[in-house]
């Protein structure tokens, strides 16, 4: 009886229950439409850090990462790239040849990271083909090609087919040089990366900085495996796996590579509740408005209700009742709408080329594709439930505060 | 037999700025199968009187006794309990609750004192019958006439089966013909069915009909005629 009241109370006064229904549906919608933009934000950002740099896991020599010393590869790399590549979970494997280098041309010189690729596999992990703005990826069988990025050809006034040198220390610590000729211009969408990584074959590369005394310039090395998982959710057993398989190698998870992506993701956890509780606060006097509203005008019936036996409880949890029931049929209204533009936007995703240059400094796409789980949808839902009671608590408390004596002869 | 007695009630408003004496120890007893009216000129103190009567008011000074028990004792909850089980009630105006039927508001009290769905129903279709409303039992109180209302306020009081009806100005908004209809039921319910009810009223039609007036003048009783 008391749900059938409270619902048909409700409706008594439809206009003002329909501002207040659309007032909490538009709030829901904004809010699930705000979370799911920087959910998306930092879910494509995880993401195309996984893609283009860091991968799942990366396997390096233990003493590689700290000083970047091209002497500290780990050899016999076709077999092990052969033997990762049979572990079912895992896409798709490549391994490099890295080092340090000036890249020289007519106009200038410039540091950067010499990345020797393996073609094939290379484009299989982080899909490098399809970053090729022109010119051509690397031919099979061409012989000392280079792949830098359309930034950098602009900076050094270079355009395809140019030729560079590029020089770097072997392994032994001599200066050695090697001519490159440019066979593609990359753009990647990040700064960062454009300006600082240029792109050879391997083999040209160790070639070139490899001295392998014990094996007679054996080339099969590598300074960095790199793996990409079928599935994020792995990337834990993988990496247990892999540390058993290889205990003389370093392997490191892309948490491990980039302390900003554990960062980011904790970040976005604190933004969200922080978007949530201003949310709640906005929403939370214009329920008590009209809440107020409501017991107001009510102060007789309220008066007789109580005149004939209703107890306070029984009031109080009518109005808490009402008011709950009001977001009961506005959050749904929110929620659906939110999750409809969110399907809509999340193929297509959101342009925010007007602000590329931005967010290409931070290493970001310039189109945010909403992203949003059910655990948010479950966070707002609670959100709005709570925000009502906390509402409802105060118009509550002043109708069972009257006196029915005086509501009744209230004019 | 007493089912209300009244001792030495005094009700004072604003006993620290400028006091309004609304009843100066009024002293009543209230036996069962009354049908009893308390009249008097506006600001005598008659709806004072059934307020506190009613428990819906507290007397500054005096005892009131309700079948025995000391109204006065009760607590604001206790009184809320006392009322429902005790004391039907029907109001000038803003009588129903307007969201729910003419048969749900019949209800309503029986519901807040858990009463059987069966019971409920037997009841509920006794009431409308007395009333003369059974075809109007689904129908919502804006959709009834001024003294269809009332007489739906008059079933809703019943319902419990209280101790008393206490009925304040019951016809004051209703025209002749169906204040004279209301006064009908209530009377054959009080001939029939020995129900007590106690008004306060100002309408010489009730008055007419009341077999016990009570004046009251300033707060006090000027006179108490009994009639046969």
């Amino acid at each position: 009886m008391l749900f059938k009241i409270s619902w048909r109370n409700i409706w008594r006064s439809r206009t003002r229950s329909a501002v207040v229904i659309s007032s909490i549906a538009v709030g829901v919608w904004a809010l699930s439409f705000v979370l799911s933009f920087s959910n998306g934000l930092i879910y494509t950002f995880i993401q195309n850090a996984i893609r283009d740099q860091y991968s799942h896991i990366q396997i390096h020599h233990p003493k590689f990462p700290e000083d970047k010393n091209n002497k500290h590869y780990i050899e016999n790399a076709d077999s092990i790239l052969s033997s990762i590549k049979q572990i079912p979970e895992i896409e798709a494997a490549t391994s490099r040849v890295i080092t340090t280098g000036m890249l020289s041309t007519s106009h200038g010189a410039r540091g950067v990271q010499v990345m020797g690729v393996r073609a094939k596999s290379e484009s299989s992990v982080t899909k490098f083909n399809q970053k090729i703005v022109e010119g051509s990826y690397f031919i099979a069988g061409k012989k000392n090609q280079i792949i830098i990025s359309r930034r950098l050809a602009e900076k050094l006034k270079v355009k395809l087919r140019s030729r560079m040198v590029l020089t770097f220390q072997d392994t032994k610590g001599e200066i050695t040089a090697a001519a490159f000729r440019i066979g593609g211009l990359y753009s990647s969408g990040n700064m960062i990366i454009d300006e600082s990584l240029v792109y050879v074959n391997d083999k040209d590369l160790a070639k070139s900085i490899i001295i392998v005394e014990s094996n007679n310039n054996n080339l099969d090395v590598a300074h960095e495996f790199a793996i990409y998982l079928k599935d994020s959710d792995n990337t834990a057993l993988i990496k247990d796996k892999l540390k058993k398989q290889y205990p003389e190698l370093l392997i490191e998870d892309y948490y491990d590579l980039s302390p900003d992506v554990e960062l980011y993701e904790t970040q976005i956890n604190t933004s969200n509740s922080i978007i949530i509780i201003i949310f709640m606060l906005a929403l939370i006097f214009g329920i008590i408005n009209t809440m107020l509203m409501a017991v107001l005008e009510r102060y007789r019936e309220l008066g007789m209700l109580m005149a004939i036996g209703m107890n306070k409880a029984k009031i109080f949890f009518m109005i808490v009742l009402e008011t709950f029931l009001l977001s009961a049929v506005a959050a749904p209204i929110g929620l659906g709408i939110g999750i409809l533009t969110v399907y809509l936007l999340q193929d297509k995703g959101i342009d925010l080329s007007a602000f590329s240059k931005g967010l290409e400094r931070f290493g970001m796409e310039t189109t945010i594709y909403p992203a949003m789980d059910i655990e948010l949808y479950v966070q707002i839902s609670i959100a709005v439930f709570i925000t009502a009671l906390l509402a409802s608590i105060y118009p509550a408390r002043k109708a069972v505060k009257l006196q029915p004596v005086e509501a009744l002869h209230k004019i | 037999m007493s089912i209300i007695k009244a001792n030495s009630i005094t009700k004072t408003y604003n006993p620290n700025t400028i006091p309004v004496h609304a009843l100066r120890g009024v002293n009543l007893t209230i036996n069962k199968g009354e049908f009893t009216a308390i009249v008097g000129p506006s600001g005598s103190g008659k709806t004072t009187l059934l307020n506190i009567i009613g428990g819906l008011d507290r007397p500054t000074s005096g005892t009131i006794q309700v079948d025995g028990q000391n109204v006065s004792e009760l607590s604001d909850n206790q009184l809320i309990d006392f009322r429902q089980k005790k004391i039907g009630f029907v109001f000038q105006s803003y009588n129903l609750i307007p969201v729910l039927t003419v048969s749900e508001n019949t209800e309503f009290v029986m519901l807040l004192q858990k009463r059987s769905k069966e019971e409920r129903e037997k009841r509920v279709a006794e009431l409308l019958h007395a009333v003369d409303l059974n075809d109007k039992k689904d129908k919502r109180p804006s959709q009834l006439s001024g003294g269809q209302q009332q007489r739906v306020a008059v079933a809703r009081a019943l319902a419990s089966k209280p101790t008393f009806v206490l009925a304040d100005e019951p016809t004051a908004n209703l025209d002749s013909a169906s204040a004279s209809n209301l006064l009908d039921i209530m009377e054959k319910l009080n001939r029939e069915e020995h129900i007590t009810f106690v008004f306060s009223t100002h309408d010489q039609r009730v008055i007419d009909r009341a077999r016990r007036v009570v004046t009251l003048v300033d707060g006090a009783i000027d006179s108490d005629v009994t009639r046969d």
